[in-house]
């Protein structure tokens, strides 16, 4: 065997080697056991919990995980050596991929409180959230610990090797408007339907005009003022073209009866769209392309709205 | 034998239970129906009138499904502080706002020091966008010494007294018979939130009449005893059945499923005022028959008790977490933890267990595969 020869073995054995263990960390070894924050030390765990062993851990919630792709969890505690009272939690959960890691995360999230690690975090002074690869991590304590708590999340962060990027559909929202921090994913019963399934959302603000009464004593009589308003972008997904049709087809008979679907196909989206009052997502125009059905919902501005939906059309590919 | 006499003597043989009264040999609600007949009951002593049907809000993933709920006339609705991290009450503020009136609201609080709980009960206010709390409940008791913890009473009496609290109670997912029981004896609680289904015991049966009659409102959850999905049982869907059967008894003030999306909703609404039909008893029957022996339904028919007193019904829960629900159950209790580890341990290296299963669950196998799934 020539060393060229040996050489290509050497490599393809290593390609093997890096295809094999990729994504098997074990997850145990995700829990920081050493450079820990000054003065704090492991006292509990790592406790792994599978699908069969969740619940105990957090009971009713382990079903909301499972929606997610949940496969297993870590979790341990670290004692502040100063004060014993002073506890620290770590939960860190394998979703299985990037996507069902964002949409836990999302489900989570309720603000835009960035913590600077992972793919996308939330940080206040008593929990850290963030996901990274497929990994979503919770980091929570009953004391103010603001420093340690980031410290935490730092290094967790550091020791996942997932290189996944964010799910690209988080890339489809236009920004004009966008009120950050606001896209979640949902793994089913999409915008409350079971046959939307799965999808993303994001939140838009526009500024609308609202006629306030005038006070008391006032001259003026009805006074125009200016008030935030949000409402949505969203993007159904389906296994493919025909199903997100079909898709598209029952959403429109269920506005049929429950809403107002307007008789004619709103311009510049093409045949497969409709225009409609849905009774709890307020006015919606929905338009399928490809994969999905894309919508907007609960605007006022009609105008604004069809741009942003042409720009979210554009954007996904 | 007239039908009537049929289906209720087949009724009480294969669910075990008598259902004399309410049963009825008419047929169910179209499917199509979707305006329910709403059909009212007393919470017990707090005097509220809310829907038979109410709705669980744990699972629920979009505000939508709750203006459903409320369109559809639904008046009760059970969340808790830590559901998704409190966003589940904030979702239910959120959909509520401005028709606080119109809705009752039950959520939850966990035993722990005053400032914790006083601490708890205010943020589930901001979330919940409210003044008050309708119904707040003591997530998850399982001893009776809980159910009539004088330290409990009292710091609810003060929530009360300070208007944050119109209504107390606690929840239970074992043992419900014993607590109901003692919860029966005092006035401490107004409400209780108990698993209670078509597998249950006379026990239990009994026991939930005598809590009513004390005036505790009895709110049944856990109704469709454990949520198999339609393709593991074959397309059997029987989830309208079970609802309508424990609505048959009286003494349940409101059963709460857990709803997540909006046909699940409609679905549910227009078991009220349905009649339990011949259809739903079969469709009972056949969903008995698929759970018989497979797993524990926490119906507290259990012959024999543990001479060392261990709770091997919360051992058993797991397995019907597992198994039934793919997890359901609620809170999270860490402290929890270390005792079930302790009873596991005790229970698995146990040669004598003397426990039995009338429904032929081999209950020694049960407790190896708790804990198996324990001790992982």
């Amino acid at each position: 065997m020539n060393r060229k020869r040996l050489l290509i073995l050497i490599l393809a054995w290593i390609f093997l080697l890096i295809k094999v263990s990729h994504g098997k960390t074990p997850l145990e070894s995700l829990v920081p056991k050493k450079d820990l924050p000054k003065a704090w030390a492991l006292i509990e765990g790592p406790h792994i919990y599978t699908k069969k062993t969740l619940f105990k851990h957090i009971n009713g919630q382990a079903e909301l995980y499972f929606k997610y792709g949940f496969r297993e969890s870590v979790f341990a505690i670290y004692q502040d050596r100063k004060n014993s009272k002073n506890q620290i939690e770590v939960d860190i959960y394998d979703m299985g991929n990037v996507i069902q890691a964002f949409g836990i995360f999302s489900r989570f999230r309720n603000e835009d409180r960035p913590g600077g690690f992972g793919l996308d975090s939330f940080f206040d002074e008593h929990s850290a959230l963030f996901y990274k690869g497929k990994y979503f991590v919770m980091v929570y304590a009953e004391e103010s610990n603001s420093d340690p708590l980031r410290q935490f999340c730092k290094l967790i962060s550091s020791m996942i090797s997932d290189p996944s990027p964010p799910p690209e559909e988080i890339g489809y929202f236009p920004k004009s408007g966008f009120k950050p921090g606001s896209i979640q994913y949902f793994s089913e019963g999409f915008l409350g339907h079971q046959f939307l399934e799965k999808g993303f959302q994001g939140t838009y603000i526009e500024q609308v005009e609202v006629k306030a009464k005038a006070e008391a004593g006032s001259e003026d009589k009805d006074k125009a003022k200016t008030e935030r308003k949000e409402f949505h972008l969203f993007l159904a997904i389906f296994k493919n073209p025909e199903d997100a049709l079909s898709g598209l087809t029952i959403y429109k008979d269920y506005l049929t009866r429950k809403g107002e679907v307007s008789l004619e196909t709103p311009v510049g989206f093409g045949p497969h769209s409709f225009r409609a009052e849905d009774p709890y997502q307020g006015q919606v125009i929905v338009v399928q392309k490809g994969f999905y059905l894309l919508g907007v919902g609960g605007f006022e501005k009609e105008k604004d709205a069809e741009n942003l939906l042409k720009e979210f059309m554009k954007n996904t590919r | 034998m007239g039908r009537r006499r049929f289906i209720k003597t087949i009724s009480s043989t294969l669910l075990g239970i008598a259902a004399p009264n309410i049963l009825k040999a008419k047929s169910s609600l179209g499917k199509g129906e979707k305006n329910p007949n709403l059909e009212y009951r007393t919470l017990g002593r707090t005097g509220l009138k809310v829907t038979a049907v109410s709705m669980g809000v744990m699972n629920c993933s979009d505000p939508a499904v709750l203006q459903r709920a409320f369109d559809l006339g639904v008046n009760f609705y059970d969340t808790a502080d830590c559901y998704m991290h409190g966003h589940n009450e904030e979702m239910v503020g959120k959909a509520f706002e401005g028709k606080r009136q119109k809705v009752f609201i039950q959520t939850k609080v966990h035993a722990h020091d005053e400032k914790k709980m006083m601490a708890s009960v205010e943020k589930s206010l901001h979330r919940l966008q409210t003044d008050y709390i309708d119904v707040l409940v003591w997530h998850g008791h399982s001893t009776p010494e809980e159910v009539s913890d004088p330290r409990l009473f009292e710091f609810m009496s003060k929530m009360k007294k300070e208007g944050k609290v119109r209504f107390a109670g606690f929840s239970a997912h074992s043992k419900m018979a014993s607590l109901l029981r003692e919860a029966a004896k005092s006035n401490f609680h107004d409400v209780a939130l108990v698993s209670y289904n078509f597998t249950h015991s006379k026990a239990l049966k009994e026991a939930v009449a005598l809590a009513a009659k004390s005036g505790i409102g009895v709110v049944a959850m856990k109704t469709q005893t454990g949520g198999y999905k339609k393709e593991k049982m074959g397309g059997l869907s029987p989830h309208q059945a079970a609802l309508k059967y424990i609505l048959m008894d009286e003494n349940v003030s409101a059963a709460i499923p857990g709803v997540t999306t909006i046909e699940q909703i409609e679905e549910c609404t227009t078991v009220m005022g349905a009649s339990f039909s011949k259809g739903d008893l079969s469709e009972l029957k056949q969903y008995q028959s698929f759970l018989q022996g497979r797993i524990c339904t926490m119906c507290g028919g259990c012959v024999g008790e543990c001479p060392d007193g261990v709770s091997y019904g919360d051992l058993l829960r797991f397995v019907m977490y597992r198994d039934g629900y793919e997890s359901d159950g609620l809170v999270r209790e860490a402290s929890e933890q270390s005792m079930m580890l302790r009873n596991i341990e005790r229970c698995s290296g146990c040669p004598s267990c003397s426990i039995v299963c009338r429904r032929g669950v081999d209950i020694q196998a049960q407790i190896q595969m708790a804990k198996q799934i324990l001790l992982v």
